[in-house]
């Protein structure tokens, strides 16, 4: 029979369980102490949730060579899909969660990084924000499910939208459905790189020819597409790298179609086309032959860093080898443009990439690159001495992936 | 021939039990019934009436209910002695004759006692009570004295303690329902026991007025098996009005231009035993109340922000249900078909946040649903009780966005979208579509339940669940993830053991197992030379258990302890993916929990006219293998995975009093802590494994509020101008604590992705006539006109009046 005793003891052993779990559970206090001095490594840390989500934490850190980086209680948080571009002294910032805005992060008289609102809203996603020769801002939105392709450009100080001018796809190419790549702006053009993704599978059947849209500068009116039969598609999925400028403001314009990158067919070479300033067709006397310098090896990721060498990720698999949608396995290189020889990094792991844009997930200061890389389990930091080709492991940081490596 | 045809009810529908009751009644053959209604001199419906009928070593009692009828069944020829007694009132007592062939039907008059008492103490034990001390942790809420307010379902639910519901904003908007932590599938929604999850849009909690139900229960963590389902985290079941006859008319109207109407009626013709049950309602809303908004210039560049009207967000719902068959048959306590038809209509207003505004978007929904309903006590021999309820659900629903080029800002201004040389875009507002969904759901339940002696009894559910969803899109007629089906079928058997050793102590031990069938084809490798056609089949079995059980350790102090260890299946989608972004995963598992909970509550009355109420309880929640989809980096494709994990505490506080039938005053107040429990996350990274570390492992979940409460008090009093009147006031108090979008540990702008502190006031004054025939009320909603948000930047409605009209025979 049951009794009430045994009543008492089940309930006593309940509310032990209780109040332990009651003492066991207390809340974590903020410890912010995040660096606001000058000349600040400013991070935009990844983290993931487990339901797959991530949030992005920008803050600003002293050292990134020693110790761990982490974003407890510290640094501006976006929740949503975000990506980075540094321009001067302020991080914009572009995406969201479920919106298309552009939001300025700049540090205020303390300091401290401050989010200095959401000023403008766009119809899809901004693909590219880069500031123009004569010191504006030029945003496109490139959205494969729109049949327009919109520039704006904005107002340096406000961020304020000062001019849109949309032209129909049907305009530029007889193919649906471009996929961004690359936007430079040199003197009187804008030069537009892009792919041909089939938007719903994704596979891309034009892989014959590089081709590039060339708009007028400042009307932003479509000029003409050049095409060049030398290699294939310029740029790859989410890299954003298909197009870089020199001081000479002659434009580089990068191939690899990989599918380690997007790609789900390869029919050229990759390599490295030019167009001259001031030209609307590409240099054919320029050819820089990347498989010729890797032994077959191809890059989605290039960073100018002046003086006509770019830093770069090069796909240590031949694109026949590589896992689609991979971005990896990946080994450092600074290649020169002008001479066309690569020259790897001693001292970096090769790991996968995130397949994002490198100009921005890349800080260059002072002759040297600083980038996250993964190892195991763990995220680091690595300087890259870009002129002995040599690397030095620097602190941990506690994220998932790193959006964005800055200087403030 | 009567077995016969048994075996033919029992061949034709499944198998099962409401295993509920507790001791078996007695059977008799050539058995009458007698039934009527208790009322005083002055013609009042008396609830509460202990009604004895004694006699030839026989004795039944019953107790009348809230509209003084009773009802003693299975009485044997012979004669008798009838017996009312009730406090305040002289006892009567009529002498009977039954002859067992036929039923009888006395009303009584009860005249009040010469010596006035200062209290009406009810001894018999409501439904409510009942359902309240059974061992699951249910909370059983009764819409008897809120029948004159203008709430809805939903209300209802989120002034229950460990329930939240986050509303995107007025009449008809989009809402997450969460229970102690858990929400979307993981909790199942039943109307009168048959499953509500997949009767799509156009039947939602918003919508059901209060006058078509009698009383909701949400059972917390802990399910019973007769509701046969695959509940993560608990299941509510809303339950239609129960009487044999009913006709209640209803209209309110208030700001926002919001019209609901709703007509409930159920005719029983006792002779016959045919009844007709009829239920409909219709709502409308303009919900263009004043929002705060950022005002865009024709560059997208924001101007201001300026208080405005929501200018798109009209919503219009309409329900009828009837139902007819029969009652008291000898082949059926009841057998009813049913059919409902519900539609609504709604403007979408806005995006994810309000900083994206629509002027076009709309979506509509129409379902369909045949039902059966039959249950009869003591089938094949005395003790063996059975029920079962099909109903076939037939859906369609659209999202319609086809205004081309067009952007609104949020003063209803339409900007146009043309390119450079004229063209004018064709892009839709957000996504340019016209997608059709069809569903076709069929749900089924059968009980079954056997008392084996005084003390113990055995139950039996089968629940068979079929589901098939096809979408297409004019806008995108080859949208590849369109152009397979999903499909599904689900058996949940259950078996459970009752016993009830005396009247202080009751324990459920129960076993349920979940069957998950699949079969789909799919194309892989679409437009490439590999392409191919891929039959993806799952099974799946896994077994859950539990137990309940409460104890009365003094009679006024009931304890209660239960435990379960479910799952949830997963649903089509999460297997086959969209054949788009989202992949199948045939090894996806179901996700799984162990709920706790243990609970005490403690009744109490002194000086016959202050009765006290105190309950609390402690939850804890254990779930793994969490759905979700994987995280990705350089690929735009993804599919579902087991991979979090999370933990639940939470404390469940709830206090009433009432002085008399007056003054009442409740409250109630729920703090859970909800914490990420993965020690790591899964992407598709660069780390080779895919694992990497979790950074939120022990944190608290974001964006579901911890701490909030309701207080609910009111006055009420009879016979004011008027006799046979009642005037009622009330109040309601609706609190939430601050919580966060954001993970509050990370980042140092926390405050930027705060849903803020909520505190709402509503009042209500009603006043009825004729014993509640006539009743007009009116309402005021959040009286300070607060700003409420429970959604991130997402305004609800401001200050807002109702009146309502009602009519109850």
């Amino acid at each position: 029979m049951f009794q009430i005793k045994n009543v008492g003891k089940w309930a006593l052993c309940g509310l032990m369980f209780c109040s332990s779990l009651l003492f066991t559970a207390c809340d974590d206090e903020d410890n912010n102490n995040e660096y606001n001095g000058e000349d600040a490594f400013v991070l935009t840390m990844a983290i993931q949730g487990t339901d797959g989500t991530f949030t992005y934490y920008t803050t600003q850190f002293e050292d990134v060579m020693s110790g761990s980086l982490s974003a407890l209680g510290q640094g501006v948080a976006q929740p949503g899909y975000y990506t980075y571009n540094q321009i001067d002294e302020r991080i914009y910032c572009m995406g969201g969660m479920g919106e298309n805005n552009l939001v300025a992060l700049e540090k205020n008289t303390d300091g401290a990084l401050e989010d200095i609102g959401g000023i403008a809203s766009f119809d899809n996603s901004i693909s590219e924000l880069l500031e123009t020769e004569d010191g504006q801002l030029l945003a496109v939105e490139v959205a494969n499910t729109s049949d327009i392709i919109s520039f704006q450009l904005l107002d340096k100080e406000t961020v304020t939208i000062t001019k849109t001018v949309n032209t129909a796809i049907t305009d530029i190419t007889d193919q649906v459905a471009p996929t961004y790549s690359g936007l430079v702006q040199s003197g009187n053009y804008v030069y537009l790189s892009y792919y041909i993704s089939d938007p719903t599978t994704y596979a891309t059947n034009y892989t014959d020819m590089a081709r590039i849209a060339v708009f007028s500068y400042p009307e932003l009116e479509f000029v003409k597409e050049i095409t060049d039969t030398r290699t294939g598609p310029i740029g790859g999925f989410n890299t954003k790298s298909g197009l870089i400028k020199d001081e000479n403001g002659d434009i580089y314009a990068l191939s690899h179609s990989n599918p380690a990158n997007g790609y789900s067919q390869t029919t050229k070479d990759g390599g490295i086309l030019r167009i001259k300033n001031g030209e609307t067709a590409f240099d054919q006397d320029y050819f820089f032959d990347i498989e010729a310098a890797t032994e077959g090896k191809n890059t989605a990721h290039l960073k100018y860093i002046g003086n006509g060498k770019a830093f770069s990720l090069i796909n240590q698999d031949d694109n026949s080898e590589q896992a689609a949608w991979s971005d990896g396995p990946l080994k450092a290189a600074v290649i020169d443009l002008y001479n066309g020889t690569v020259h790897y990094i001693d001292g970096i792991p090769e790991h996968a990439g995130t397949g994002r844009k490198l100009a921005s997930t890349a800080l260059y200061d002072d002759g040297s690159i600083y980038l996250c890389v993964p190892e195991d389990v763990s995220l680091n930091v690595y300087r890259v001495d870009t002129n002995n080709y040599t690397a030095t492991k620097g602190a941990e940081v506690e994220a998932n992936f790193v959006a964005g490596f800055f200087k403030l | 021939m009567r077995k016969a045809s048994l075996r033919l009810i029992g061949i034709l529908f499944i198998l099962a039990i409401y295993a509920i009751n507790g001791y078996a009644e007695l059977n008799i053959k050539n058995s009458s019934k007698l039934f009527g209604t208790v009322k005083s001199a002055q013609g009042e419906a008396l609830t509460g009436v202990n009604i004895i009928i004694s006699g030839n070593n026989f004795f039944k009692g019953t107790v009348s209910d809230i509209d003084g009828k009773y009802e003693i069944t299975t009485i044997p020829s012979g004669e008798y002695i009838l017996k009312a007694t009730f406090i305040g009132f002289k006892p009567i007592e009529i002498p009977i004759t039954i002859d067992g062939n036929q039923d009888y039907k006395t009303n009584l008059n009860l005249n009040t006692d010469n010596f006035k008492l200062e209290d009406i103490q009810v001894n018999g034990k409501s439904i409510l009570t009942k359902i309240s001390e059974a061992p699951f942790e249910v909370a059983a809420v009764s819409t008897a004295k809120i029948q004159n307010s203008t709430t809805d379902v939903k209300a209802i639910l989120n002034k229950v303690s460990g329930v939240r519901i986050q509303e995107e904003g007025g009449l008809g908007s989009n809402s997450t329902f969460s229970l102690n932590g858990f929400s979307g599938d993981q909790v199942k929604f039943f109307l009168d026991g048959i499953p509500i999850d997949n009767y799509g849009s156009s039947f939602s909690l918003g919508d059901i007025p209060v006058n078509m139900i009698e009383r909701i229960e949400v059972y917390k963590g802990v399910v019973p098996v007769w509701l046969g389902t695959d509940a993560l985290g608990g299941a509510v079941n809303i339950i239609t009005n129960k009487k044999s006859k009913l006709l209640d008319f209803s209209y309110s109207y208030g700001s926002f231009n919001t019209h609901r109407a709703s007509v409930n009626g159920t005719f029983t013709n006792e002779e016959t035993g045919f009844m007709l049950k009829a239920n409909a309602f219709y709502n409308y809303s303009d919900n263009n109340y004043k929002v705060n908004a950022p005002i865009t210039n024709s560059n997208g560049n924001i101007v201001n922000y300026q208080d405005v009207e929501r200018f798109h967000d009209r919503y219009k719902s309409g329900t009828v249900k009837i139902e007819a068959g029969v009652t008291n048959k000898s082949y059926a306590d009841k057998l009813l078909f049913g059919i409902m038809g519900s539609a609504n209509d709604k403007q979408v207003q806005t995006g994810v946040t309000m900083r994206t505004v629509y002027g076009g978007i709309v979506t509509n929904s129409q379902s369909f649903t045949p039902s059966i309903k039959y249950s009869k006590k003591d089938l094949f021999t005395e003790g063996l009780d059975i029920s079962f309820s099909a109903a076939y659900n037939s859906s369609e629903s659209q999202v319609i966005d086809t205004l081309k080029g067009i952007t609104y800002n949020w003063l209803g201004e339409r900007f146009v979208s043309t390119t450079s040389n004229g063209q004018v875009s064709e892009d839709g507002e957000n996504y340019r579509t016209f997608t059709t969904l069809n569903d076709d759901d069929i749900s089924s339940q059968l009980n079954l339940g056997y008392q084996i002696n005084k003390t113990s009894s055995v139950s039996l559910n089968y629940a068979y669940n079929y589901f098939h969803r096809k979408a297409f899109d004019k806008e995108h007629p080859d949208e590849i993830s369109n152009l397979f089906p999903n499909a599904l079928n689900k058996h949940i058997l259950g078996f459970a053991y009752q016993l009830n050793l005396n009247k202080k102590w009751n324990t459920t031990v129960f076993g349920k197992m979940y069957h998950l069938n699949t079969k789909a084809s799919r194309v892989e490798d679409f437009a490439l030379e590999t392409q191919r056609t891929i039959e993806y089949r799952t099974n799946t079995n896994n077994w859950g258990y539990g137990i309940a059980s409460a104890y009365f350790i003094l009679p006024e102090l009931q304890v209660k302890a239960s435990y379960e260890h479910t799952y949830r299946l997963p649903k089509p989608e999460e297997l086959f993916g969209d054949g788009l972004f989202i992949q199948a995963n045939s090894d996806l598992g179901p996700e799984q929990s162990d709920n706790y909970n243990i609970g005490a509550n403690y009744k109490y009355t002194f000086n016959s006219n202050h009765h006290i109420k105190i309950g609390g309880s402690y939850i804890y929640r254990n779930a793994n293998d969490l759905i979700h989809t994987v995280a990705v980096f350089a690929n735009p494709q993804t599919h579902f995975d087991n991979l979090s994990k999370t933990k639940a505490w939470g404390i469940e506080g709830n206090a009433e009093y009432n002085w008399k039938e007056i003054f009442h005053l409740s409250t109630n107040i729920t703090y859970q802590k909800i914490t990420d429990q993965a020690k790591r996350v899964y992407n598709e990274s660069y780390t080779g494994t895919g694992w990497q570390r979790n950074f939120h492992y022990g944190f608290r979940v974001p964006n579901m509020p911890y701490l909030f409460g309701n207080i609910n008090a009111g006055f009420s009093f009879n016979n004011v101008l008027l006799s046979a009147s009642k005037l009622d006031f009330n109040y309601h108090l609706n609190y939430v604590d601050e919580y966060f979008l954001t993970w509050a540990e990370m980042g140092s702008n926390n405050e930027d992705y705060v849903i803020p502190q909520q505190t709402s006031h509503d009042i209500e004054l009603s006043y009825s006539l004729k014993n509640g025939k006539y009743n007009i009320s009116a309402e005021c909603r959040n009286l300070l006109d607060a700003k409420l948000y429970d959604k991130f930047y997402l305004q609800k409605p401001g200050r807002a009046f109702y009146i309502k009209l009602r009519y109850n025979l």
